[in-house]
């Protein structure tokens, strides 16, 4: 056991001599408050006064009876760890995201909101 | 001194690696409880959040709530023989698969849900379905 002894050591040594680790963050930022939401009235809110306190969208897609105005924005993390010969990887992404539909007369009807973006987070692929 | 020189070539000769990339979030189950023709545009958006894709499909409105969950695994293996017999040996496998977590929803013009579909690919694990034939 004591002949073992060194060379372990010395493989351990090894191990955290060459080992390294990284961390990583990526922000696709559009500044919209969903606060903002609050003040809003559907059946009565207009796609002006969402603009006005929203800005403009990120998208805007064309349904079957109005549009919907997409609001999204994304975080993501990511973090490697390399340990001699094992390397481990891990990325998150999430969203921010709201969505608004209006009808025909530029009137809101729904809207639906996710904000996720926060939970995105470092760590190990296990 | 040999385990360091060992130790130090092994680094060149061995590696084997494991990458997880998620995009989006889990998408909820609570969507088990919607029922064609009675559910609403505004209970689906109430109980699941925005969408993460929105669409018009033949006259009707699409929502779809999607995770994507990426698995990368890679093996290398190598013998540095160059110097002493002018080749060397190397062996390396490499896979990569992208599951995903959906559910589709359809809604009629007046909002009332038309068509639902949902599909869990994180279920499915990811040596069994690498290894897989895929059936035509």
């Amino acid at each position: 056991m004591k002949r073992l002894r060194e060379p372990l050591c010395i493989l351990l040594l090894i191990f955290f001599l060459q080992s390294c680790a990284g961390w990583a963050k990526n922000r696709d930022y559009h500044p919209f408050d969903a606060r903002e939401l609050d003040k809003l009235t559907v059946g009565k809110s207009t796609v002006a006064q969402v603009t006005e306190m929203l800005g403009a969208p990120s998208t805007i897609v064309k349904l079957s009876n109005g549009n919907a105005y997409i609001y999204r924005r994304s975080l993501s993390k990511g973090t490697g760890l390399w340990l001699l010969i094992v390397s481990f990887g891990n990325y998150e992404k999430r969203y921010d995201q709201i969505v608004i539909f209006f009808d025909t007369k530029n009137i809101m009807t729904h809207y639906g909101v996710t904000l996720d973006a926060d939970k995105a987070a470092y760590g190990l692929p296990f | 001194m040999c385990s360091f020189i060992v130790g130090s070539l092994m680094t060149g000769c061995v590696s084997y690696r494991v990458i997880k990339a998620v995009e989006g979030r889990s998408v909820p189950n609570t969507c088990e409880e919607f029922r064609i023709g009675t559910t609403t545009l505004q209970k689906a958006l109430q109980t699941l959040g925005a969408p993460d894709q929105v669409a018009e499909l033949e006259g009707k409105d699409v929502l779809i709530y999607q995770q994507s969950l990426l698995a990368n695994s890679g093996l290398s293996f190598g013998i540095p023989l160059t110097d002493i017999w002018g080749s060397s040996f190397s062996f390396s496998a490499y896979g990569e698969l992208v599951r995903y977590d959906l559910v589709f929803l359809s809604f009629t013009p007046d909002g009332i849900l038309s068509e639902i579909v949902i599909e869990k690919g994180s279920r499915y694990p990811y040596l069994k379905t690498m290894f897989s034939e895929v059936k035509q």
